[in-house]
């Protein structure tokens, strides 16, 4: 908890609102207060004034520097489908950053980046604050429109569950994002790697199971439905364990980083269930 | 926006509620800013601090003992409300009492607990062991009974909606807290709320807040079955203003009972609404888990014509 940098509640307007690639828009924001972030953490977004909706919505942060704040999202309904909408200079509210980061890296650490879909912000930011030449940073989507070329740049491995399409000049191997280091020889056995994934719950639990094959560490960022997303209304628990015990964290302030090996969801069964999050809702950052 | 001509208090003096000055009449509602804790570093350009000019924070409701509450998903966002289905998540009295109120007493926070009791004798030791704790703080100011949870099986629905099990439960209250504030929070699932508020003053209280959530249900089309895994929730938000409005006005005008108005505040425009109705102080609920500043912005609002 400690060293976060605390929540502001901003009004920001937009910069810039496109898509960049076929199913991802990156929202640019101009915020009327200093803002600064940890990569993993997140903001609630809404519009201010009588159209907000109930709920401000989750999004974690891709960039942010100064009073500026950068997100990248998919439209899955009325909340994202109305962001979408937003052009330059329109209003929006902006509470963050919020919840618990990615940890920094150690001494001597190498990092496997692991972002699925719109899971990419948070792997993404601690990619661009951290990165090292000798981690891996490896990014999985549907197909190769999805792909947002421009952002990754030529450092980031990607793969396509289906590669039809693939322009020239762009490089995909096919199959799932894990598989792009799966049996990578020159990541060592052991925890000094440490695995940073974000993604939809097949993803995160791949990166679980592969994490103890090669002894790794795992942090997973969880995606939960949320209320307020600082911790007041207890509507997006998730089950830990803690000593010998299971309780109840709340993604939005205890996560939406944990241990994976704390997450008896993730981790606890070895019977994936499609799209079943560890409490039975939507599952990861996709 | 402007004064009204008819509004002539100060929202955010001190006022006298039954034995206690409280420091202001803009509230937060119980489970809607957690224990009043989570926000204390926060900022806003507009607005000095989450507890500006607020008159209590009322925490989410205690139980006895520590409650898991209810399986995800709990929310169901609708056009202009919510459905919640948290089931009274709490760290229980013990830990309530040792770890947060002192907090909260540390911080200068101005505090009403809310408690929650499974038989209205419960409610007794409750209170005294809060008093023994707390007596000598200067910032907890009272206690709201929750007996209007309509999430809860063994509490809830039926406990609140009897006018005897609501005067058994201030009852047993009362003996034990002489000098600060008691409130009641009645529910409005039922034919006559006024009957209620006339059974908890007559056994006590010094106010009844009004309305907790009103039940509703919300059904996953994709599915066919309500998203709820318990079914029915509660309903919050702007759509249950006018109802908390007319429940208010059913209570102050059918029995002179004080009213604390809670229901879809989110604007200064909807707290004078209460105000306008008699109501004594509001609570700013749903409106506040978007906004953690949304009670502090009502209050600046109203402090502002103060001095005007
Ligand atoms: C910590 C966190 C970080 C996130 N980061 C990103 C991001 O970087 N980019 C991005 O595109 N999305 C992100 N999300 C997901 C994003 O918040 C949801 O897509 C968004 O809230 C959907 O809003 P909507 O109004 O469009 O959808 P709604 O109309 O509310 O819902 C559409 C569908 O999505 C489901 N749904 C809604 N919210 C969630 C949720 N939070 N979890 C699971 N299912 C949900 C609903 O049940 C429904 O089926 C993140 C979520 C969390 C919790
Ligand atoms: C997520 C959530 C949790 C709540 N938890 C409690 C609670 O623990 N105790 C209680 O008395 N009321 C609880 N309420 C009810 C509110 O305090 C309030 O009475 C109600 O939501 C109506 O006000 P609003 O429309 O401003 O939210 C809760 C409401 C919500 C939305
Ligand atoms: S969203 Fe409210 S506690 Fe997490």
């Amino acid at each position: 908890m400690t060293g976060r940098p605390a929540a502001v509640a901003a009004f920001g307007k937009v910069i810039a609102n496109e898509l960049v690639s076929s199913a991802f828009h990156r929202l640019d924001v101009v915020l009327d207060v200093p803002f600064a972030f940890l990569p993993g953490q997140f903001v609630m977004i809404n519009e201010p004034g009588p159209r907000a909706w109930t709920f401000s919505r989750p999004f974690s942060i891709l960039a942010g520097d100064g009073d500026t704040v950068a997100l990248l999202y998919r439209v899955v309904g009325r909340g994202t489908a109305a962001l979408a909408a937003l052009g330059p200079g329109s209003p929006v509210s902006v509470l963050g950053p919020l919840g618990e980061p990615f940890p920094a890296p150690a001494e001597g650490q190498v990092t496997v980046l692991l972002g699925g879909g719109v899971g990419l912000p948070p792997v993404f930011a601690w990619w661009r604050r951290w990165g090292q030449p000798g981690d891996a940073a490896c990014f999985g989507a549907r197909h190769a429109g999805e792909v947002p070329w421009g952002l990754l740049g030529d450092t980031w491995r990607v793969s396509v569950d289906d590669p039809a399409g693939l322009a020239a000049g762009h490089r995909a191997a096919s199959g799932v994002v894990t598989s792009l280091v799966a049996d990578d020889a020159e990541l060592p056995d052991g925890p000094r790697v440490v695995t940073l994934a974000c993604g939809p719950w097949p993803l995160l639990r791949a990166a679980a199971a592969l994490a103890r094959r090669r002894g790794w560490r795992c942090w997973v960022s969880l995606e939960e439905h949320m209320g307020c997303g600082y911790g007041v209304c207890k509507g997006c628990v998730v089950r830990v364990a803690d000593g010998g015990h299971e309780r109840n964290a709340t993604c939005c302030q205890d996560g939406p980083v944990f241990d994976a090996e704390r997450l008896p969801g993730l981790v606890g069964s070895d019977l994936p269930t499609c799209g079943d999050g560890p409490t039975g809702a939507k599952g990861g950052c996709a | 926006m402007k004064r009204p001509d008819w509004w002539r208090s100060d929202a955010t003096a001190p006022f006298r509620l039954g034995p206690r000055m409280l420091p202001g009449r803009v509230w937060t509602a119980s489970g809607c800013f957690g224990y009043g804790l989570a926000a204390h570093d926060f900022t806003a350009a507009d607005c000095a601090s989450p507890y500006a000019g607020l008159g209590a924070v009322v925490t989410k409701t205690v139980t006895p003992l520590p409650r898991e509450g209810n399986p995800m998903p709990r929310l169901v966002e609708t056009p202009c409300g919510a459905l919640n289905s948290i089931g009274l998540e709490n760290v229980g009295f013990d830990a309530f009492l040792t770890t947060v109120l002192p907090e909260l007493e540390a911080r200068g926070v101005p505090t009403i607990v809310s408690l929650a009791a499974t038989t209205p004798e419960d409610f007794g030791p409750m209170v005294r062991r809060l008093h023994d704790a707390a007596s000598g703080f200067r910032h907890w100011h009272g206690v709201e009974l929750n007996l209007s949870c309509p999430n809860v099986a063994e509490g809830g629905h039926d406990f609140g909606s009897s006018p005897a099990t609501v005067a058994r439960c201030v009852a047993a209250a009362r003996a034990d807290l002489p000098d600060r504030a008691l409130l009641a929070k009645l529910t409005p699932n039922t034919a006559d709320i006024a009957q209620l508020a006339v059974a908890a003053r007559d056994a006590g209280v010094d106010a009844v807040s009004a309305i907790n959530t009103v039940v509703g249900l919300d059904v996953d089309l994709r599915t066919g079955q309500p998203y709820l895994p318990r079914r029915f929730g509660g309903y919050s938000g702007a759509a249950i203003l006018p109802i908390a409005l007319a429940k208010v006005d059913q209570i102050v005008r059918g029995t002179g009972v004080p009213v604390v108005g809670v229901g879809g505040i989110a604007t200064v425009e909807d707290a004078l609404k209460f105000f306008a109705l008699g109501a004594v102080a509001v609570q700013v609920g749903t409106a506040q888990m978007r906004d953690p500043f949304a009670a502090a912005r009502v209050a600046a609002a109203l402090g502002q014509w103060s001095s005007s």
